[in-house]
């Protein structure tokens, strides 16, 4: 455990000496502490996730805070593996992104301070027992996110986002602090432990302060309705940051979610049905938005909602297990959740660093001028192309492993016997398979309208090159992950039963059947992979000789060019044109007019639903209210001196009330 | 012994299949016809022709085809063929099958996009666009079906009659309807898609092979009549009693089969395909049945 704090005080600090050190050599010396921290968090973690250990370190530091737990159980420790492991890969990444910044003479020692700031802060997030401390180190994470984010502050747009993020995180965490506050005075302390009995004597209150935790800890993870920073705030940082926000940061709140779980014990059917109810719509909802999304960045933001939202069906079904008590279901189902947290942050990481990658060499995001890049940029397209299926949930992959987890404990679950939930799961079933075929559909629009094809614009047609190997390196470790988790899923799961056991007691029931069926799906999967390298390999050689180059067909004509090509619009728009009313679209038209029409063009681009319909009202009906008040703010500092002594009049008036 | 029976159904009867078809075809249209066994022929054909290759396209225009034919074939052993007898009876096995066909699904959809052709764009996009309506459907289907009978392998098809008494019939009916409804989609038949068709902007999976040439052209072809007698081979199931006599029922399976392709002959012989607008309001269709099975099967378990 002092390990631990060792390297958790190691990650606080590095920044601060990377940024000392010389120009050249600050994100070198960043990575080398940073890993070397890691490491000293990651050796206890490990040990506690494969052995099922608790370590517990108590610290005091006066009366307020009370008795501050620092506890590595099961749980905590698959966090702290995925944060160390996925930031590690991301800081990495980043020497060869910031590279043309630093070339420009940007000044990159706030963000070099920051980067480990918020590892650190996450890797206290998930281990931190005692309410008070934990809003603290939940705070230092969302504030040092937001630094990461504002990056390049001096584009408009990206302080805008940053902004938003910022409100989104501080409206969230008032949510969090109310719940805290209900908690701590109802247990008389601050430490988590208490908080269990509370929990076990109200059944009705344990459901409001649930509701109230998953309201802020949903904002962080990104659940619909309180998604709506995340599209816009995603796009705006740089690449490694956007791996680091989306692979792991917004996993801080499933882990608020599943620690609440964890205190509850056996949650009530009616939170059960509101989790898995709003993750469904969640990943419907994100993986809609994405198809509709040509910003590179925005589809992956979007697709991440998406997986939290399978995350949090697999949370779900795992809850209603516990609620109809039926351990197996809540085994698989949780199993299925956890382990796609570190599915999704491993291709999500891989997809976003694959996307700063295209990014730094095209600098443009929007994939209608992208195209043809597999020929100029071969090893992040193989990269990305890993990603995107594994994405999908497509078998040998990681992906699919843990959505067949989730799928496998639902249909387990169709065997209770009770309306509501046969129903319930029928329809989960069937939204998770349209997630997945939509996916499909976003993915193969994503990389062919990026990697395959001609080059659709200048942007595109001038790389020449791919990125260098510090950039490709990280991606390839990530890239090897996915298929690693896909071919050895039976040992995966079982890993994942030390931190299940939190919630269930595995050891009490027979798990043998789940398990042995992914043993064979892992036999299944090696099988796939080793005859599929065989046919490759076997098709490669036998053709190489035999072929004719041509033009592509296009009915006789042979002069086809990029202008031609299906764009990533017209790629999506039958399976949209079904779900109109679901978008807003606003359409940018400028129609050829006059004899010798001069300039003419046509965009379209989709809102986000609730931006458009929910945020945006509030927002100006807010201006309309605080504009009522603009008189007060004269600008002569005289009646500011006068609204403070009235202030002061009031507060004394107030104290003699209540003292007398 | 059982399963090498199966190993020779699931690689040749496909060709057969698309040869009763033509057949069929051949038959309403007053012709002759060409022999059941010119698909066969044909993918020897093919199988020894050189390549002529787009100069857009890049090694995953090479790869793809294999790629379909080998998660093909990988999802087959989920699926019980004749004699009821699955290579891999395990549980959930419909979501390996689903998604490893998703694979080979994914892998198609970017070849068509390799080549650069706004032609084999359209194909794709409507390809990506049905199977993303026709999957949950499925899905719903089968699960439903699995919640009745208690149990969560294909075998759940053939304990319909056992478990839902007279709402049996009803589901058996439904449910072969919804397959079969999922067969001309997914092996783009009349009225989705016309195979014989020679205009490239009313095709849907036929366009999207349009720049593969030699064997790759036909391990897709091969594919795609795979696929569909591993769908027909669910109707098949779902049907044939369990207790018969191991030849009867490889004879009874082969014989619905043929019923299935004479039965998509003539329709591709009675009808023209769906404009295209249509052709979704048909996919939805397919939804909607799998809707009527989920209710009966809802009705079954819990009504009275």
């Amino acid at each position: 455990m002092s390990s631990f704090f060792i390297g958790l005080i190691l990650l606080f600090f590095s920044g601060i000496v990377a940024a000392k050190c010389p120009k050249n050599f600050k994100i070198t010396a960043l990575s080398i502490l940073s890993a070397i921290g890691s490491g000293f968090c990651f050796v206890p973690a490990l040990h506690s996730l494969l052995s099922g250990e608790y370590f517990v370190k108590t610290f005091v530091f006066n009366d307020l805070f009370g008795a501050v737990n620092f506890v590595i159980d099961p749980l905590s420790a698959f966090f702290i593996i995925v944060i160390s492991v996925m930031s590690l890969a991301s800081i990495i990444y980043s020497k060869g992104y910031l590279k043309p910044y630093i070339e420009k003479g940007k000044n990159i020692n706030a963000h070099i301070v920051f980067l480990p700031v918020l590892v650190a802060s996450m890797m206290a997030v998930v281990t931190c027992q005692n309410a008070l401390m934990f809003l603290i180190c939940w705070e230092i994470m969302s504030l040092s996110s937001f630094f990461l984010v504002i990056f390049e502050n001096e584009k408009k747009e990206v302080l805008k986002a940053g902004i938003k993020y910022l409100v989104f995180m501080h409206i969230s965490v008032i949510f969090i602090i109310a719940a805290f506050a209900m908690l701590s005075i109802k247990a008389g302390s601050f430490d988590f432990s208490s908080f269990k009995d509370v929990f076990a004597h109200n059944a009705h209150f344990a459901n409001i302060v649930f509701l109230l935790l998953f309201v802020g800890f949903g904002t962080k993870a990104g659940f619909v309705p309180f998604h709506n920073w995340l599209p816009d705030a995603h796009p705006a940082a740089p690449s490694h940051v956007s791996a680091i926000m989306s692979g792991v940061m917004i996993k801080t709140g499933i882990y608020g979610i599943l620690r609440t779980l964890a205190l509850i014990g056996n949650p009530s059917k009616s939170i059960s049905y509101t989790v898995l109810i709003i993750s469904i719509v969640s990943a419907l909802y994100g993986v809609l938005y994405a198809i509709t999304q040509h910003d590179l960045k925005r589809l992956l933001a979007y697709h991440s909602i998406e997986n939290i939202g399978i995350i949090g069906i697999g949370l779900g079904v795992g809850m209603l297990g516990l609620a109809y008590n039926n351990p197996i279901v809540a085994i698989l189902g949780f199993a299925g959740g956890i382990l796609h947290i570190l599915n999704h942050s491993i291709f999500k990481e891989l997809l976003f660093l694959s996307a700063g990658s295209v990014y730094t060499k095209t600098h443009t995001r929007n994939i209608e001028l992208l195209g043809g890049l597999i020929k100029s940029m071969p090893k992040s397209a193989v990269l990305f192309l890993i990603g995107s299926v594994a994405i999908c949930g497509l078998p040998p992959f990681n992906g699919f492993v843990s959505e067949f987890l989730v799928y496998l404990g639902m249909f387990k679950g169709l065997s209770i016997h009770n309306f509501f939930s046969v129903i319930m799961l029928l329809f989960a079933i069937a939204a998770l398979a349209l997630v997945g075929t939509m996916a499909v559909l976003c993915f193969t629009k994503a990389f062919s309208i990026i990697f395959l094809g001609m080059p659709r614009s200048e942007a595109a047609e001038k790389v020449k090159e791919d990125c260098g190997l510090s950039m490709i390196l990280p991606m390839c470790f990530l890239a090897s992950l996915t298929l690693a988790i896909g071919v050895s899923s039976v040992f995966v799961f079982a890993i994942m039963l030390n931190p299940v056991n939190i919630f269930v007691d595995v050891s009490q029931y027979n798990i043998l059947p789940a398990i042995s069926l992914m043993a064979m799906v892992t036999l299944y999967a090696l099988a796939f992979v080793v005859f599929l390298g065989i046919l490759i390999f076997i098709k490669l050689k036998l053709t190489n000789g035999k072929i004719e180059m041509h033009e592509t067909w296009g009915c006789g004509y042979n002069k086809g060019n990029n202008h031609m090509q299906y764009t990533a619009s017209s790629y999506a728009s039958p399976f949209l044109s079904m779900l109109a009313p679901l978008f807003k679209k606003v359409f940018d038209i400028e129609k050829p007019r006059k004899l010798f029409p001069q300039s003419a063009h046509f965009s379209l681009h989709v809102e986000d639903i609730e931006e458009a319909y929910v945020i945006e009202p509030i927002l100006k009906s807010d201006e309309w209210f605080l504009s009522k008040f603009e008189g007060i703010q004269s600008g002569n500092i005289q009646s500011y001196i006068k609204y403070g002594l009235i202030f002061l009049v009031i507060v004394l008036i107030g104290c003699f009330i209540a003292l007398g | 012994m059982i399963i090498l029976v199966n190993l020779i159904i699931l690689l040749l009867v496909p060709f057969l299949m698309a040869g009763v078809i033509k057949k069929t075809k051949a038959f309403w249209g007053g012709r002759k016809g060409a022999s059941i066994f010119q698909p066969l022929y044909d993918f020897v054909k093919l199988i020894k022709k050189d390549f002529v290759i787009s100069r857009t396209t890049s090694a995953i225009f090479k790869i793809a085809p294999v790629i379909q034919i080998a998660s093909v074939l990988f999802a087959a052993m989920f699926v019980p063929l004749a004699y009821g007898s699955t290579f891999l009876n395990v549980s959930a096995g419909l979501i390996i099958f689903a998604y490893t066909l998703s694979l080979g699904k994914f892998a198609s959809l970017i070849s068509a996009m390799d080549t650069g052709s706004s032609f084999e764009g359209m194909g794709a996009s409507r390809e990506a666009c049905f199977t993303a309506i026709v999957e949950p459907a499925f899905f719903m289907l089968i699960a439903s079906i699995m919640a009745l009978t208690g149990t969560t392998t294909f075998d759940s098809l053939r304990n319909i009659l056992a478990n839902a008494g007279s709402y049996g019939i009803l589901i058996i009916i439904f449910a072969a309807v919804v397959l079969f409804i999922m067969i001309l989609i997914e092996g783009s038949r009349v009225p989705v898609d016309d195979p014989a068709t020679h205009l490239e902007l009313t095709m849907i999976h036929e366009v999207m092979i349009l720049d593969n040439s030699g064997s790759d052209l036909a391990l897709f072809s091969w594919a795609n009549g795979i696929k569909m007698l591993l769908l027909s081979s669910l109707i098949a199931f779902m049907v044939i009693p369990a207790g018969l006599n191991e030849w009867l029922s490889i004879g009874l399976y082969l014989l619905i089969m043929f019923i299935i392709s004479v039965l998509i002959g003539t329709i591709e012989s009675a009808m023209a395909r769906f404009r295209m607008s249509h052709v979704f309001e048909f996919v939805f269709v397919m939804s909607s049945f799998a809707l009527v099975v989920l209710s009966l099967v809802v009705a079954r378990m819990f009504g009275g």
